[in-house]
């Protein structure tokens, strides 16, 4: 017992290494460089300890604050939406037709494109003069163009369809992978008893698929929090700082200004959110009571 | 992760059956270059001169904020791999100051440096050493559709009250929902800064104080210039789509036939005279950017140099391919095949290019005046506070400038603080 106790110790220790080095290590010195004044570019005021300084001008700090609520706003819009199109998505490829294996590569397509690819899209089709956007709307009427980018009210809602476009599959995968669990048996029984189909949705599919569907939030809402590529690619955080989210507002401050404290408070910040957010996820998904695993 | 690769690599290099080259390699980063007279030649000729030496060459990004990002990365960790890499004109302080480029002063005499135009010069210089030999310079300027303002009569404008007048009156009379007047640089990034600084100081006002170390948007010229563009420019005589514009976008405007004036670096002239890729080619006209009645017109200064990193184990031999790609010859040879402004001052009175690229002749004012974004360490943070007011009060015509003026102040002198307690050098 004890000798395969120790066996099991040392395949695991590879992944644990490589965990602790890439995973905690990385974590542990943002952590340490949030309590720090430490700017690259003036390197003659040293690497000096300032306590929670970073924390507290990270608290008062505007541009943050704006940064945080467009972010909130950008995880709200989504996710939502993801997960009633995913839904959607999901139950049309659970039905048995003729091309369902075809339908369901296709829309994992948009999961499957790189996201520096996919946003690089989302902006020729929102660009003022010669996107598609404008076009389907508008035709050849060049007077009535909008310029989704360039509008701070606009430019948030391209990156959410951007990123909805995107993640909606995946969503359909994991809920997809739920549904195939529900044995026709179930439907058999509740067909007999007379459900409609809106009542066998409703009081079957629903509370069968809610584990998979916690997964998809868990997943999304950590994603989300963290969204960078897309704004990256399509906006640069602007215009205004529109959509200047954390994750960018963070990369600007240590990569492009060299504010390696102030950058890694941010960072920690968005770390912690996204725990905290984790973990009532967890929460909520042990004690739904469909999860039958007690032992 | 880089590092892993690379052990990785090695120890492929390392495995029996693998002979290693007799060349030197030196590894160069860079922009992409559409011709390849820009790097491919001269890199082969700097190869055949120099039997021995091998040019590796690094592609990174076009845009100059994400070749920014890739540099630094390199420099923050010590690479030593990479030997040479090209410089934008706002880059050297921080690179000097940050320990990251090599002070060239022993390769670069200062005779050596009096051949190069002053202002690219002087960006390359910090705290009295010199960081990077300029290669080519970029200058604002404003380019105008030559057959409609003869059309209507109306001379090139000298003016920015004159140019939002021309435009206005061709507006009129075209008629034409897709055509607007004007098109620039309005996208919440680094050009952002260079647009809103030829109006600024076309108007008398600064960014900042360089000498006082306080940020001056908040005084009366800057102001006024601002309001300016927001109530005479964006949404009226240039459509609100530029304030997602960089360079690219805002030009394809330009030579599509769909703008009436156009600011632009020199770059600009071949693209939009090139039958091949532009439906305005011949009728174009170019000019020094236009001034507030009062001011005297202001050029933002832009430019590429060279500099060897500090890390790099073989700085002989990269000034050797510094010295190369800026030499007389080089330049010149570079000049008349990509049409580049170059940093040399001589070559803008010699016969050859100036037969080829006459327009030179008329850019030399320009360059000798173009104002070079103050040199700072810190001027990437300043630069990001100034571009979001920018961009903020432009795009949310409802804000108020003075307030918003005053906030970016304050959080540009929280930064410039920080220099003040720079130590002598």
């Amino acid at each position: 017992m004890r000798s395969s106790h120790r066996l099991a110790f040392l395949f695991l220790l590879p992944s644990l290494i490589f965990v602790g080095l890439f995973a905690f290590y990385p974590i542990f010195e943002s952590f340490r460089l949030s309590f720090y004044r430490s700017i690259l570019t003036l390197p003659w005021l040293g690497q000096k300890m300032v306590g929670w300084e970073n924390y507290t001008d990270l608290w008062t700090d505007p541009v943050a604050a704006q940064s945080l609520r467009t972010t909130v706003f950008f995880v709200v819009t989504t996710i939502p939406l993801e997960l009633g199109i995913g839904l959607g998505m999901a139950l049309v490829m659970n039905e048995v037709f003729r091309g369902r294996g075809l339908l369901r590569a296709i829309v994992l397509i948009p999961w499957a494109i790189p996201t520096v690819v996919s946003s690089q899209m989302w902006r020729f089709i929102f660009n003022d003069r010669y996107g598609l956007f404008n076009f389907v709307l508008f035709g050849g009427d060049a007077s009535r163009y909008l310029a989704p980018l360039a509008d701070p009210i606009l430019a948030p809602l391209t990156i959410i369809v951007a990123e909805v476009w995107k993640t909606a599959p995946f969503v359909a995968l994991i809920v997809l992978a739920g549904l195939q669990t529900i044995p026709d048996e179930l439907y058999e029984a509740a067909s007999i008893d007379g459900a409609t189909v809106w009542q066998q949705f409703r009081h079957v599919t629903l509370p069968l698929i809610r584990p998979a569907l916690l997964l998809a939030l868990l997943f999304r809402t950590i994603d989300a929090l963290r969204v960078f590529d897309l704004v990256f690619v399509m906006t640069q955080g602007g215009p205004a700082d529109a959509t200047n989210v954390l994750s960018f507002y963070g990369y600007k401050k240590i990569f492009a200004e060299g504010m390696v404290g102030y950058g890694s408070a941010i960072a920690v910040g968005v770390f912690l959110v996204s725990l905290i957010l984790s973990l009532v996820y967890l929460q909520i998904l042990k004690s739904s009571r469909l999860e039958r695993t007690p032992r | 992760m880089r590092k892993l690769f690379r052990s990785i690599a090695l120890l492929f290099l390392l495995s029996p059956g693998y002979s290693p080259a007799a060349e030197t390699p030196l590894r160069f980063v860079t922009w992409k270059s559409e011709t390849a007279q820009m790097w491919d030649q001269p890199i082969a000729d700097f190869e055949k001169q120099n039997p021995g030496l091998k040019i590796i060459r690094e592609i990174g990004p076009q845009s100059s904020t994400q070749l920014h990002d890739l540099i630094t990365q390199k420099l923050k960790n010590r690479d030593t791999e990479m030997d040479v890499f090209v410089m934008d004109v706002i880059w050297p302080a921080e690179f000097a100051s940050a320990g990251w480029a090599l002070p060239l002063d022993r390769f670069f005499a200062l005779a050596e440096q009096k051949q190069f135009l002053d202002a690219p010069i002087l960006a390359n210089r910090y705290r009295g050493q010199i960081f990077g030999v300029p290669l080519f310079v970029d200058a604002g300027l404003l380019y105008y559709r030559k057959d409609l303002l003869e059309k209507y009569r109306i001379p090139p404008p000298r003016t920015w009250p004159e140019l939002v007048q021309a435009a206005k009156t061709i507006l009129a009379q075209e008629k034409d929902p897709q055509l607007v007047g004007f098109s620039g640089q309005f996208k919440q990034y680094e050009g952002l800064i260079c647009n809103m600084m030829e109006y600024i100081l076309s108007n008398g006002g600064n960014l900042w104080d360089d000498q006082k170390l306080v940020s001056t948007l908040n005084q009366p010229a800057a102001l006024a210039a601002v309001r300016f563009v927001r109530d005479h420019i964006i949404g009226e005589i240039a459509h609100r789509g530029v304030l997602a514009y960089e360079e690219p976008e805002s030009l394809v405007l330009f030579t599509e036939g769909k703008a009436i004036f156009h600011r632009n670096w020199p770059y600009a002239w071949s693209v939009a005279n090139d039958s091949r890729s532009s439906k305005i080619a011949g009728k174009i006209g170019m000019m020094p950017l236009p001034f507030f009645p009062g001011g005297k017109g202001a050029a933002a200064l832009g430019g590429w140099q060279l500099a060897i990193s500090r890390f790099s184990k073989k700085s002989e031999l990269a000034w050797r391919f510094v010295s190369f790609m800026t030499s007389h010859a080089m330049q010149k040879r570079v000049t008349l095949s990509t049409g580049r402004a170059p940093a040399r001052a001589a070559l803008y009175t010699d016969r050859e290019v100036l037969d080829q690229l006459p327009q030179l002749g008329s850019l030399w004012e320009t360059f000798k005046q173009a104002v070079p974004r103050p040199t700072t360490p810190v001027y990437v943070p300043l630069s990001n506070i100034m571009q979001r007011y920018f961009s903020s009060v432009l795009a949310l015509p409802d804000t108020n400038i003075d307030k918003r003026a005053a906030l970016a102040a304050r959080d540009m002198d929280r930064v410039l603080d920080l220099v003040r307690e720079a130590p002598a050098p």
